[in-house]
């Protein structure tokens, strides 16, 4: 009915037209009800994304039959190619951003031959980037999970932000945020993703320091921007190697040229190996991290949380942050051509889960204790694209999903605890607040549950998914020359299961001190102590609906993995005899693990606080490192702020005394050397003037005299006419080629020469 | 009539007679009557942007063989009385385009942000801007060689008293200075010129052009005409580390000379570069391409970390300055299409973005009298819309997505990694890619510099220093209409930049290709010399190897 091109436009111009408008309209005319705009927006795009993820996905398994069977030889018959090019991807054109014919140099060497042949000398590629939306399955799946829980916050961000001076001001960056993610996710080109993923740090950074008169947010906002601007500094590196090897920014093929991740390309296997593919993949991993708070760049995220509390849990939470996950997703094709990167994305993502599970033991700030946590998820979510098998890239984007709903109901019942608190949110001033909001407390459990991975809440799916595949993995590899592999995945496991327990003990740390115990309530709470209003419970009991059964229901019949494999480039799952025993035993260790995370909070959290003290007392290094957050901030400023900061004020002090002295002293020795030149130098513009206009007239004469009609005799032939007169300035040696015909049509001298 | 009217000759003459009649018009006639001379300015200024506009809509991107005539008018003019053709001749083409129209366009910025902010003098004030627009307006499409450095020097005297009289507290140091370098540079330049006019024995410049293309002048005698030329243009755009005019001035100058100053008399430099050096010089170029990427380099970090050390406002913007003209030098030194595309149309943005930065930085200044950023703060909660602009020009600068720094950035580094990758002699490739790692860092240093400076002047509580009575009011009619022209170009630029290469690439395939082949052979002329290399050590080796035995 609807035409797939029609709906990949209309999914991100809607909440642009609404942003726009709320912009336009939102001081003077709409005030209190520019919500409306934007709630409609969003469920259109809501119901757009849901079609446009039918179309895709039905029409993708239609088609799973060749894809499934063959997917190794796809190419083999031409009519299966023909239906996995034209058929499944649709893609719009909008408009062509730049060109620029002839771009490389003919001597330049690019991997961009569409037979696969290495480094084949081509003919010079032209510069062209269009405006090309594009929804395979992929997109589609992010599609419909971004336009429904940007809706959900959008609703709920009626009650919180109700009275804020800056409410039109909320629902406009919303708007542009929901545009920008929906746009990123259907680029078509490297160069658009770079685009939104800059954008949507933009809409990030405005948000962050929303409040903008509180330091603290304006400097979260800047710290948020510039920590991404470092991941984003790899990222471009990245893409400017990928255009310098590959010739086009182009994920899909078109007549030209075989784009990046395009079926002609998946289906030759023509990526380059080696440390090229390795550098690339490393060099985007550096932008994912950035985006996806990965460690070493995870620390403008926590910080984050001086934002409103719906935008952390949608932007902080569920979306923005999985920009990385999905880049990373979306160029499985380079990372399994690249030998070594999918280690590192796995290392990184591994280490990440644990550091900020750790830190997240002990944070008192409820909203930091959820950011560390949504940093060690995206940790986790990397530690399964690492690990690069499909059962991994499966594990993880579907832990993604489910992520998605139960961490931003986590956020969102956050920001419930916190509207009522009047504003707090460190859980040392609150605690006992089950019977005074009894739907927050609800719902959160649910959330609590579902993130500490406790069947059969969603969480429990995806976790067991990624640990799964992490084990697969490891015994994949076996002994002989992949032991070290093996090893690697084998403490990755370790780690992973740990982190695991983490998640659950700090989850319910966190639970059990906000919402058990004696019922404290901090005086700035005045009479706002009371449940939030509909428009706040009815979000979270949604999205306390999906973190319970989105698991069990994408996990079922492997819907979701059959999904996200019609997605070109990513393969499908196969099963191997024996998964089904490693799986029970994995599914059994992280159930037990879980629920020993939970009863240990639950004994140390339950009543008197004393016990835990003591153990803080007992771990005293680890627990003033876990609450220093491990000292990232400070050792960045030390090692990399203070240093390039001192060579700034450096710089300045050697432009000011070396340079600009040097200058001086030019200028000076005039001064010392002619008292004549002292006198001219009066500072009297007229003198400066009249001077110039004399070395003009001088210089201009020098010229013109010795060119003058002269009288001459007039019959000289063409060939020495061409001659110059003998200048007294003779310059340099005349090349060869001289007389060109240029020189004859115009001869210097005025008519009446000849 | 009304062809006679659009012909675009016709459209370009008024263009540079307006400004230049308008001076006039306003010095005999208002000298103690400012309303009328703000209002003549403004009249002017706009009758100048409606020519100037005319002129660049007609101008035809599809025919690049009508490109080279494109508007061209030529009087007779000095070759009479002396025998030679110097003439008084004007043409538009892809290179001078767009450079000739934001210039247009800066002037109206201009005039409307003195509005409010000059209140001495009013005449002479106008005047002399108005004359400077002519001389700016007359650089960029000057096809004969004497009237181009007649219009070289023209936008200097303007401007030198511009900010020797408007300007604030050591104007005097700052206007000499300013002078004394510019001039000392352009001299050198003249006499460059000079040399070349004398070598083919022309004044016209595309004549001049065409004839050094077809017969190029001996590589030594390129060199040494090229460090000629390179004072001048140099110094202007600013390279390092020939910079340290630029801060001073704009420090001082009234915010309508820092705006024509950074939006124009800039690029300036960069236009003569590719207008005379690459394509007059292609051997010169070419041997002496991998200093001039390391001064672009070089002027990149070097700026932004000198930005970054700044705590008055406008210095903090000149030296940003110093930074986007290093990226622009870069683009156009890559010696390629996306290079020298990414980088004129990146000059063209940092006079939108860093123009209006500069504007803003004067209304802030108008309201609290000072530029030192520790003594604001926290005016977004009294000035939001002044505010919203300045973040959105901001982005700009720090070339966001979307906007047009993005653009211009994005492609020239494309470029340059083109150059890069495409350079294969070890040597060269090494220092390029360094080159242009260390560029896209520059990006980074940027965003800090930038952002750090939103949040301290405009975020945060609210800290104003003691001002008159006066209220401080948000952003008045005069002040919004002089950035809203700005602002749309800087999203045009950025959504459809493809409009914007487009009129240009002909002309410039034209100027640079015998520089690009000269760069390009003496490359692989290293290439060969590396392989030889290699192909020695080749030989050699498996003798080593098997020496020891024996």
């Amino acid at each position: 009915m609807f035409e797939p091109q029609l709906l990949m436009r209309v999914i991100p111009a809607l909440p642009l037209a609404a942003a726009v408008a709320i912009a336009l309209l939102g001081p003077r005319v709409l005030k209190r009800s520019c919500h409306a705009l934007l709630v409609v927006a969003l469920l259109g795009s809501l119901v757009a994304s849901v079609l446009l993820a039918r179309q895709v996905l039905t029409a993708g398994a239609h088609g799973e039959d060749h894809a499934g069977k063959n997917h190794a030889a796809a190419a083999a018959s031409p009519e299966a190619d023909e239906h996995s090019t034209a058929a499944e991807i649709p893609q719009t054109t909008l408009w062509r951003w730049a060109a620029v014919e002839g771009a490389t140099s003919s001597s330049a060497a690019t991997y961009a031959s569409s037979g696969g042949e290495p480094f084949a000398e081509s003919q010079p590629l032209d510069f062209t980037i269009d405006i090309t939306l594009r929804a395979d399955a992929l997109t589609a799946i992010m599609l419909v999970m971004v336009t429904f829980v940007s809706l959900l916050v959008a609703i709920y961000s009626i009650g919180y932000m109700h009275d804020d001076r800056g409410y039109w001001r909320f629902f406009s960056y919303v708007g542009l945020f929901v545009f920008s993610m929906t746009m990123l996710v259907l680029s078509s080109n490297f160069l658009l993703l770079y685009v939104f993923w800059e954008a949507v740090g933009v809409c990030s950074y405005l948000l962050i320091g929303f409040w903008y008169e509180k330091p603290e947010a304006s400097a979260a906002g800047k710290k948020a921007f510039l920590v991404n601007r470092v991941g984003d500094f790899g990222f471009a590196l990245g893409i400017f190697l990928i255009w310098t090897l590959f010739g086009t920014l182009n994920f899909h093929d078109t007549s030209a040229i075989d784009g990046v991740l395009g079926l002609n390309r998946i289906e030759a296997a023509a990526y380059p190996a080696g440390i090229v593919a390795t550098a690339i993949c490393l060099l985007l991993f550096v932008g994912a991290c950035g985006k996806s708070a990965q460690f070493p760049l995870h620390v403008w995220l926590p910080d984050a949380m001086e934002g409103p509390t719906p935008v952390s849990a949608l932007i902080h939470a569920a979306t923005m942050v999985t920009a990385g996950i999905y880049m990373v997703a979306r160029c499985t094709p380079l990372f399994a051509a690249s030998g070594y990167a999918g280690y590192v994305v796995a290392g990184i993502g591994g280490f990440t889960a644990l550091l900020a599970g750790l830190i997240a033991v002990t944070q008192t700030d409820l909203k930091r204790v959820l950011a560390y946590s949504t940093v060690s998820q995206l940790g986790y979510m990397f530690l399964a694209l690492g690990v690069g098998s499909a059962a991994g890239i499966a594990a993880g984007m579907f832990h993604l999903i489910t992520h998605a709903f139960f961490k931003a109901l986590l956020f969102l019942g956050a920001g419930s605890v916190m509207h009522a608190m009047g504003g707090v949110i460190d859980m040392r001033r609150f605690g006992g607040l089950r019977r005074l909001m009894p739907v927050t407390h609800w719902t959160f459990l649910i959330g609590c549950l579902a993130l500490a991975g406790l069947f059969p809440l969603a969480g429990f799916w995806s976790k067991d998914a990624i640990l799964a595949a992490v084990y697969d993995e490891a015994a994949a590899h076996g002994t002989g020359d992949w032991e070290h592999a093996a090893t690697f995945f084998n403490y990755l496991f370790l780690v992973a299961s740990f982190t695991a327990f983490l998640t659950a003990f700090y989850t319910f740390r966190a639970f059990f001190r906000t919402f058990y115990g004696e019922e404290r309530i901090p005086p700035e709470a005045g009479h706002h102590a009371h449940e939030s209003p509909a428009v706040m419970t009815v979000p979270l009991m949604i999205l306390a609906v999906l973190a319970a059964v989105s698991g069990y229901l994408l996990h079922v019949n492997e819907t979701f993995a059959h999904w996200l494999a019609q997605t070109p480039g990513i393969p499908a799952v196969v099963h191997h005899e024996g998964h089904s025993s490693s799986h029970s035993f994995v599914a059994m260790l992280s159930t037990i693990l879980a629920v020993g995370g939970i009863g240990l909070a639950a004994y140390f959290y339950l009543g008197e606080l004393t016990q835990i003290d003591r153990i803080a007392r007992w771990l005293r290094p680890l627990y003033v490192a876990s609450y220093g957050k491990f000292w990232f901030d400070p050792l960045y400023q030390l090692l990399i702020v203070g240093p390039l900061w001192l060579l700034a004020q450096l710089a300045y002090f050697l432009d000011r005394y070396l340079i600009d002295g040097l200058v001086n002293l030019v200028g000076y020795l005039p001064r010392v050397f002619g008292g004549v030149l002292r006198r001219v130098q009066n500072g009297m513009l007229q003198l400066y003037v009249l001077g110039m206009i004399v070395a003009l007239l001088l210089l201009a004469a020098a010229v013109v005299l010795p060119r003058l009609p002269v009288p001459e005799k007039p019959a000289e032939s063409e060939a020495t006419s061409v001659q110059p007169s003998p200048a007294p300035i003779r310059v340099g040696h005349r090349p060869p080629t001289l007389p060109s015909p240029d020189h004859t049509s115009r001869p210097l001298r005025g008519e009446g020469v000849r | 009539m009304w062809e006679t009217i659009a012909a675009p000759p016709f459209l370009l003459l008024v263009s540079l007679a307006m400004p230049l009649w308008g001076a006039l018009v306003i010095l005999l006639t208002c000298r103690n009557d400012a309303a009328s001379a703000r209002l003549l300015a403004l009249f002017f200024a706009v009758a100048t942007l409606v020519a100037a506009t005319g002129v660049v809509v007609q101008f035809p991107t599809d025919q690049p063989a009508a490109q080279a005539n494109y508007a061209a008018a030529a009087l007779p003019w000095l070759g009479e009385a002396t025998g030679l053709d110097i003439r008084f001749d004007v043409a538009v083409d892809g290179l001078s385009l767009w450079l000739y129209g934001l210039s247009a366009l800066l002037v109206l910025t201009a005039v409307l942000i003195s509005w409010t902010t000059v209140r001495e003098r009013e005449a002479g004030y106008y005047g002399l801007l108005l004359l400077l627009a002519g001389g700016m307006l007359g650089v960029f499409v000057a096809r004969d060689m004497i009237l181009f450095y007649i219009f070289f020097e023209f936008t200097l005297i303007p401007l030198f008293v511009l900010i020797g009289i408007w300007g604030s507290d050591r104007r005097r140091y700052a206007a000499v200075k300013f002078f004394l370098f510019t001039l000392a540079g352009s001299l050198l330049t003249f006499l460059g010129l000079l040399l070349l006019v004398l070598q083919y024995d022309t004044f016209s410049i595309p004549e001049l052009t065409a004839r050094a293309m077809a017969s190029p002048l001996d590589p030594a005698w390129q060199t040494a005409i090229f460090l000629l030329l390179f004072a001048g243009f140099a110094i202007k755009v600013p390279l390092f580390p020939l910079h340290t005019w630029l801060p001073l001035a704009h420090v001082e100058a009234p915010a309508a000379g820092s705006v024509l100053l950074a939006g124009v008399l800039l690029k300036i430099g960069t236009y003569g570069f590719l207008r005379f050096s690459v394509p007059l010089l292609p051997e010169a170029t070419a041997t002496l391409l991998p200093w001039l990427l390391w001064l672009s380099v070089a002027g990149i970090v070097y700026g932004a970390l000198v930005a970054l050390a700044q705590s008055d406002l406008k210095r903090l913007i000149a030296y940003s300055s110093v930074s986007h003209l290093g990226f622009c030098m870069l683009g156009l030194f890559a010696l390629n299409r996306l290079g020298i595309q990414g980088g004129v149309l990146q000059s063209i943005n940092h006079g939108i973005s860093t123009g209006g930065l500069f504007a803003i930085v004067g209304m802030i200044y108008r309201r609290y009298h000072t530029r030192e950023i520790s003594e604001l703060g926290g005016l977004a909660r009294r000035t939001p819309w002044l505010a919203a602009f300045m973040v959105f020009f901001t982005l700009s600068s720090i070339g966001l997505p979307g906007t047009n720094g993005f653009a211009g950035e994005f492609l020239l580094l494309c470029g340059m990694f083109q150059r890069a990758s495409a350079t294969t002699a070890a040597a060269y490739s090494t220092q390029f890619y360094a080159i242009a790692v260390l560029a896209v860092s520059g990006v980074v240093l940027g965003a800090w510099y930038m952002l750090w400076l939103v949040q301290r002047v405009f975020f945060g509580p609210l800290r104003e220093p003691t001002h008159d009575a006066e209220p401080i009011r948000d952003m008045g009619w005069s002040e919004f209409f002089s950035l809203a022209p700005l602002a749309v170009f800087v999203l045009w630029i950025g959504l459809f930049p493809g409009q914007f290469l487009k009129p240009m690439s002909a002309t410039l395939d034209r100027l640079t290709g015998r520089a690009t082949a000269a760069w390009e052979q003496q490359a692989e002329a290293a290439a060969r010399t590396d392989a030889a290399e290699l192909a020695d050590r080749g030989q050699n080796s498996p003798q080593r190897a098997e020496s020891p035995p024996r």
